[in-house]
């Protein structure tokens, strides 16, 4: 398959590595389809919707955050990023993660009951 | 919409399998016990507002790049941010 995104020009694929998200991400409950794109080097992957691939979203993954984040078994827990020209003002949504299943090809966002995590985390501070 | 007055302890059912119960009442608060089956999400709506928004937000803004290279900051841990706010 192939498709054409603003962030990375054309991109080709083999229709295995598509994900499927029933319920798809909030506020996008019509997109069901995404594939996960890694950049090398890169701190984000891009869940880059393949019906419509000007929808992506940078994710974070959130492990490299929390040792205690709320996991489920067989799934990566991903942060949606907010990006912003301004790096210290880059957030990533703790509140309402996306999981995925890279094995069974499956990703859904749940929004946590939890009043620890905020929607809008900063994600860089100065060193 | 519908409008219904009900008192502490009185439910109400929504379709087959969804049943909303009053549990308590103060003085501008009532707390609802909510019974669905599993498939049913429920959400306070303000925070799935927020969550809605945030995502086309994250879509809009997806290719702004940061003027400043990220590899010379930190990732913030959030017992970092916990700090900082202390501080505050």
């Amino acid at each position: 398959m192939e498709i054409i995104t603003k962030q990375f020009g054309k991109l080709e694929f083999d229709e295995e590595i598509i994900i499927e998200f029933k319920e798809g991400i909030f506020g996008f409950s019509e997109y069901h389809k995404y594939i996960l794109i890694t950049e090398e080097e890169g701190l984000f992957y891009w869940l880059t919707n393949i019906e419509e691939p000007e929808i992506m979203f940078p994710l974070f993954s959130v492990r490299l955050l929390e040792e205690n984040y709320p996991l489920i078994e067989g799934y990566e827990a991903f942060g949606i990023v907010r990006m912003d020209k301004n790096p210290l003002n880059i957030t990533v949504n703790l509140k309402a993660p996306v999981y995925i299943s890279q094995n069974e090809k499956i990703g859904f966002q749940k929004i946590l009951d939890n009043d620890n995590y905020q929607i809008d985390y900063k994600l860089f501070v100065e060193k | 919409m519908l409008v219904l007055t009900r008192k502490l302890n009185e439910k109400i059912r929504v379709g087959n399998d969804i049943i909303i119960n009053v549990l308590a009442i103060n003085e501008n608060q009532i707390k609802l016990g909510i019974d669905a089956p599993n498939d049913v999400k429920i959400y306070r709506e303000e925070i799935y507002e927020k969550v809605k928004d945030y995502a086309v937000e994250a879509a809009k803004r997806s290719t702004d790049k940061p003027e400043q290279d990220i590899k010379q900051l930190a990732v913030n841990k959030l017992n970092v941010l916990d700090v900082r706010k202390k501080e505050d």
